[in-house]
């Protein structure tokens, strides 16, 4: 204490004298008398071209992905290059930017125009789209993380029936709703809450997020590719890139001989069988049922915008203020009798209680728009999906479906047929109409 | 054979068309289009909390203190280092930060030098509170660019009571404190 | 590329390779799965022992802060436990990350050593020999008839949820909450009824009660409700809220603040005001006409609020529990900190000009934290008081030099005026749409204030250099300006023109600021006369009562009560019926 005062006494005589202004501080800068210098505080920035390098890896390794599913027909190297992305993508670039998230920066910058979206982002984005446009799911099969840690633990999937995966593979389209809902009310981004196995790749998440992970592997293990084909919103995109793509993975290299020795290979269910002979109804029969589904289209998207827009409250509950405020309106109201963390930290903020409810508000009213197209998405996806399940495509031969196929590769071992004179499958096919 | 190559031609066409969509939307990206942007921590806004701690997905967290020499008193009673009402020893029972990151080293009198030795911080903020409080705020959070792993979406920045985190220009990197200020706004 | 030899190989099964790889794969998977389960318990029996946080030792900190004598036993405890518990943090880290590379490992070993198990194992296709004909159509509408009924599901589960779950945010009108941020801060009508800081409501002079005694006697006791003795001295003046009476006093060593009760004179309480962050062991050197507990007090709300020459700032519930305190450094001033306190709204204002760092400071009165400094540019030992415009409320604060005026608010400044001189103690009176301000071996400046456009127009509209204030501060009323000097003298100006209308010499000098009291003026004379006359055009004075006591006090004026401090005593004046 002593040397403090003597400290504040001379401050205070000499202040007046030598007339130096201090600045704000309490206590004014020390004059030494050792010769003592400040150290020079080294603070570490991020590695410059970074990006770059992650950039021209995606690059490299989806050309190389593309080579080896259409031309080179390897299930091993796939599987290699899928570790490899698992490893670097995953586990040392932790596991962001990935091509999943990077789909809400670039719904923000669409929407909310003042957000712009770094390049990197922007081609993780766009460089597997236009690879899918031309050459299928590549992405899928050996580059995403995400894809490749799934593809790493099925080891004994089985077989869903058809129906099941019908209705279970609506939920991607859901999910993608929702992704873009959240973004463009600004509740956040939902994909990186919500990544099973970012935590994995960080080795770093609440319990939580290592619970649900684990469970997703673990199923994984059983039913492949869980989050790839029930979950993934980019996905949606890529399918619908995939299904107009130039060239697509072949099961057979050359003409396919219906042996039926793929049926049970693919672990996704993506193998189309060829349409049998025999219809239950006549072209005129089903040319009607499309008829009718397409006319009942307008109303099923009616309906789905309808409800959307009545349960735009229950949407609202993704956006955090929405939640901070239920949560105080509750405590309030003497419901629960401890806070959250939120809670605790909101009220030892400045803002007052009405102004958190007139925020809530605000943004409860802005979910009611895009609540009812999100509904009105799901509507049109589920008469999408009628119509394409009434409509017969008239198939000889076992294909790999456009959308869902991921381009694994693990029907390759299975099919008899050897290329015949370097001869792809496809151009034959075109050669031979 | 005739309506074959049709289609083909209009598949392709679209395919062609589809990618020049894809290449508009990412040129019009790009034109707006920034660097890449990492999360820091604004010291201006932060109230101490702790939750820089707590929150980050990493453990030990990416957020750590660092002490500005340039405004540092180098008090012998510093706030950052002792608990108030303490005896001027560098006992347990003196120091502040809980994991006795916060080392001491006589210069000359009346000044001491206060380092934080980063393998052990935290991140907690109780040392930062103290300085904040009654010394000159030269101790403060920031987030170590070479342990954060610029999540898209922050966890401490959702967290954050005082929403002291944004987004920053990756090659600016941090929010450092300086000495040259007018009014200052103290918490 | 696979020729059918190679396809063929990829089928055939190795069986005791096979063997080997199931055997790694049962090993690997039971350690991973021990390793996960005793992560998971370290991770819980973490969560619960929170080492960096152990109520125990914050328990065992708090006793040693609290002893008066530093315990050696209890600073062994301590550190024993400290070092324990920091052990166990940082052990704990360390087994975390080795657990979660272990666990990695052996989740590595086992996929690879499945996949191995599961390649070994590897059947040939056979081809499918049923029909799927008829299963084919039969799957493909019965996944239409599941996505139909999926559809419908969602449909009622959605409406259901929106209407059994609405949201219930409460409609609290937002102005209400605008207009009151602080619900429990007194609004402007209930200050102007108490005596909250130095001169008054606002502290520019004016009384809100218009009907304080007009005649008593110290000598006798006529209409002397209660005389008390102060125990410390001090130049500052008595403030008022309800029935509590607050008064500072202090020495070089002790300083303490008083609460007295309005009606009967007892003391309620007494507290020292001592150990604060950053109090100097030493007070500094003041002059004798200033003292130790020169500025007044300020009274806010429930919290009373109090700073001494050293710097040592304190603010007390009207209970008398210590809320906060902290020393504002200690001031280079060198006749004396004097300026009072005043608080607006949640912040307490604290005008600190002295020498070397003259600034204006914001404290958040529940908390004492400081919510903004403003640097200044002069020294002085007047006070502040605010005033109401069209536009907003506007502290005005006198230095050397400058008149300034700042938003209470944010302390972003708003107008300036360079128009006085010298040592400047006297503080701001308003009236009108005019700020009066004087001071000796300066002159004395009429302020007009024009808020019609939208922003605060101000000019310096007459000055007057003939007998002016040292100590004590004027006041006006809509019509006319007051000056009391240390020579005995108080002066009549018209506030619009400046011109003289009236000058009165009385026999003692005046320290205390004269206030105005409905259509009268109370002046206070350094012997303790009471000099009350009219304000007009015309000198009538209505009184003199005495109190035969030195005062340099400026006195409280409530509801039909004077409060006044003089320098030994807190008096309270109050006319019986007789």
């Amino acid at each position: 204490m002593r040397v403090l005062r003597t400290l504040l006494v001379a401050l205070a005589l000499f202040s007046g004298v030598t007339g130096v202004a201090f600045s704000q501080f309490r206590f004014p800068m020390p004059e030494f008398e050792s010769g003592y210098q400040h150290p020079q505080m080294h603070l570490p920035l991020p590695k410059a071209g970074a990006d770059l390098i992650d950039m021209a890896v995606l690059f490299c390794v989806l050309s190389l992905s593309a080579f080896v599913v259409l031309k080179h027909r390897s299930r091993r190297t796939i599987f290699m290059l899928a570790v490899f992305s698992a490893l670097y993508f995953g586990f040392w670039r932790k596991g962001c930017v990935c091509s999943v998230g990077s789909v809400q920066n670039v719904v923000e910058a669409v929407i909310n125009g003042a957000e712009a979206v770094p390049v990197v982002v922007l081609v993780f984005f766009v460089l597997p789209l236009l690879f899918a446009l031309f050459f299928g799911r590549v992405f899928c099969a050996s580059v995403c993380p995400l894809g490749a840690l799934q593809e790493i633990v099925a080891i004994r999937p089985i077989q869903l029936s058809r129906p099941v995966e019908a209705v279970l593979s609506l939920v991607p389209y859901a999910y993608l709703g929702l992704t873009v809902l959240s973004v463009a009310t600004g509740a956040g981004f939902l994909i990186c809450r919500y990544d099973p196995f970012v935590g994995f790749f960080r080795l770093g998440a609440s319990f939580s997020m290592f619970l649900v992970g684990g469970i997703f592997l673990v199923a994984g293990v059983f039913i492949g590719r869980p989050y790839c084909r029930f979950l993934c919103p980019y996905g949606v995109l890529l399918s619908w890139m995939s299904r107009f793509s130039k060239w697509h993975v072949t099961i057979a290299p050359a003409q396919c001989v219906q042996c039926r020795l793929c049926e049970d290979s693919c672990p996704y269910g993506a193998i189309n069988t060829p349409t049998p002979e025999d219809r239950p109804i006549t072209r005129r029969e089903g040319a009607k049922r499309i008829g009718f589904l397409l006319l009942i289209t307008p109303l099923i998207t009616a309906l789905g915008a309808w409800t959307g827009s009545a349960s735009h409250e229950v949407l609202a509950r993704v956006h955090p203020t929405v939640q901070l405020a239920g949560r105080i309106a509750a405590e309030e109201r003497g419901i629960y009798s401890d806070m959250t963390v939120a809670s605790e930290a909101f009220r030892s903020g400045d803002k007052t209680i009405p102004e958190l409810y007139q925020e809530a508000r605000t943004a409860v009213e802005g979910f009611r728009h895009p609540s009812a197209w999100f509904g009105a998405f799901l509507g049109i996806v589920i008469a999408g999906k009628l119509i394409a399940l009434t409509a017969v495509r008239g198939r000889t031969d076992y294909e790999a479906d456009r959308g869902a196929c991921v381009s694994c590769g693990r029907c390759f071992v299975y099919c008899p047929v050897e290329e015949e004179n370097g001869v792809k499958g496809e151009q034959e096919k075109a050669v031979r109409e | 054979m005739n309506e074959s190559i049709k289609k083909i031609r209009r598949r392709d066409f679209m395919r062609v068309a589809t990618a020049a969509a894809a290449g508009g939307i990412a040129w019009r990206g790009i034109r707006r289009a920034s660097g890449s942007t990492v999360w820091q921590l604004d010291p201006e806004k932060c109230v101490q909390c702790g939750r820089c701690s707590t929150h980050c997905v990493l453990n030990p967290s990416a957020v750590k203190c660092i002490n500005s020499y340039e405004i540092c008193g180098y008090c012998d009673l510093c706030p950052g280092y002792l608990r108030p009402g303490a005896k001027l020893d560098t006992g347990a029972e003196s120091q502040l930060c809980p994991v006795s990151a916060i080392k001491r080293k006589f210069i000359e009198d009346p000044y001491f030098q206060y380092v934080v030795d980063e393998e052990l911080c935290v991140g907690c903020g109780k040392c930062v509170k103290g300085c904040a409080r009654f010394g000159n705020g030269s101790l403060y959070l920031q987030v170590k660019r070479d342990l954060c792993v610029d999540c898209n979406e922050c966890e401490i920045a959702r967290g954050c009571p005082a929403e002291a985190f944004r987004r920053i220009p990756a090659e600016v990197g941090y929010l450092l404190k300086t000495s040259q200020k007018g009014a200052s706004r103290e918490t | 590329m696979a020729s059918r030899e190679n396809k063929k190989k990829r089928f055939e099964s190795n069986e005791s390779a096979r063997r080997l790889a199931t055997a790694v794969a049962v090993v690997s998977g039971l350690f991973s799965f021990i390793v996960c389960i005793l992560l998971i318990a370290h991770c819980a029996q973490m969560r619960a022992m929170k080492p960096l946080d152990d109520p125990v030792l914050l328990q065992l900190r708090q006793q040693l802060a609290d002893a008066p004598v530093p315990n050696e036993e209890l600073v062994e405890h301590i550190r024993a436990l400290d070092l324990l518990a920091r052990k166990a943090f940082f052990t704990s880290q360390a087994h975390l990350r080795m657990g979660g590379h272990l666990l990695l490992g052996g989740v590595v070993v086992l996929l690879i050593s499945l996949r191995l198990s599961a390649r070994w194992r590897a059947r040939p296709p056979v081809p499918g020999d049923e029909d799927l004909s008829k299963e084919y159509w039969r799957s493909g509408t019965r996944a239409k008839e599941l996505i139909a009924f999926a559809g419908v599901l969602l449909v009622i589960a959605a409406l259901l949820a929106a209407y059994m779950t609405p949201m219930r945010i409460p409609d609290l009108p937002l102005k209400e909450a605008r207009q009151v941020p602080a619900v429990k801060f007194p609004d402007w009508e209930t200050i102007r009824q108490n005596w909250p800081s130095f001169r008054g409501p606002g502290g520019y002079g004016v009384a809100y009660y218009t009907n304080a005694p007009a005649d008593w006697d110290g000598e006798s006791g006529r209409n002397i409700r209660w005389k008390v003795e102060v125990p410390l001295p001090g130049f500052n003046s008595p403030v008022v809220r309800g029935d509590r009476l607050l008064l500072s006093g202090a020495t070089e060593e002790i300083r303490e603040v008083y609460c007295y009760n309005t009606d009967t004179g007892e003391l309620v309480w007494k507290r020292p005001v001592e150990n604060l962050p950053g109090t100097p062991e030493k007070a500094p050197e003041v002059g004798e006409d200033t003292g130790y507990a020169a500025p007044t007090m300020a009274v806010h709300g429930d919290l009373a609020f109090a700073i001494f020459a050293n710097g040592d700032l304190a603010c007390f519930d009207l209970d008398g529990n210590q809320r906060w305190g902290l020393n504002v450094g200690v001031p280079d001033n060198h006749y004396g900190h004097s300026s009072s306190l005043i608080a607006y709204e949640s912040l307490l204002l604290v005008q600190y000009d002295d020498n070397s760092e003259a600034r204006l400071m914001a404290f958040d009165v529940e908390t004492g934290a400081r919510a903004w400094t403003v640097p200044r540019k002069q020294i002085s030992w007047s006070s502040p008081a605010y005033i109401h415009t069209p536009l907003g409320v506007q502290l005005i604060l006198n230095a050397e030099e400058d008149v300034d005026a700042y938003d209470p608010r944010s302390g972003a400044l708003l107008w300036t005026e360079q128009c006085l001189g010298g040592e400047v103690a006297p503080s701001p009176a308003f009236g009108g749409s005019t700020i009066f301000v004087a001071n000796e071996y300066a002159v004395a400046s009429a302020i007009r204030l024009d808020t019609s456009g939208g922003t605060t127009q101000t000019e310096v509209v007459w000055q007057w250099d003939e007998s002016l204030p040292e100590v004590a501060s004027p006041v006006a009323t809509d019509e006319h300006c007051y000056i009391a000097t240390s020579m005995g003298e108080i002066v009549c100006l018209d506030i619009e023109t400046g011109a003289k209308v009236w000058s009165h010499e009385f026999d003692k000098g005046f320290y205390s600021s004269p206030i105005l009291v409905g259509d009268r003026i109370y002046a206070l004379d350094r012997a303790g006369t009471m000099h009350i006359f009219k304000t007009g055009a015309q000198f009538e004075l209505i009184g003199s009562p005495k109190l035969a006591e030195p005062t340099a006090t400026t006195p409280a004026y409530l509801d039909r009560r004077i409060y006044l401090r003089t320098d030994k005593h807190i008096i309270c004046i109050e006319e019986t019926s007789e």
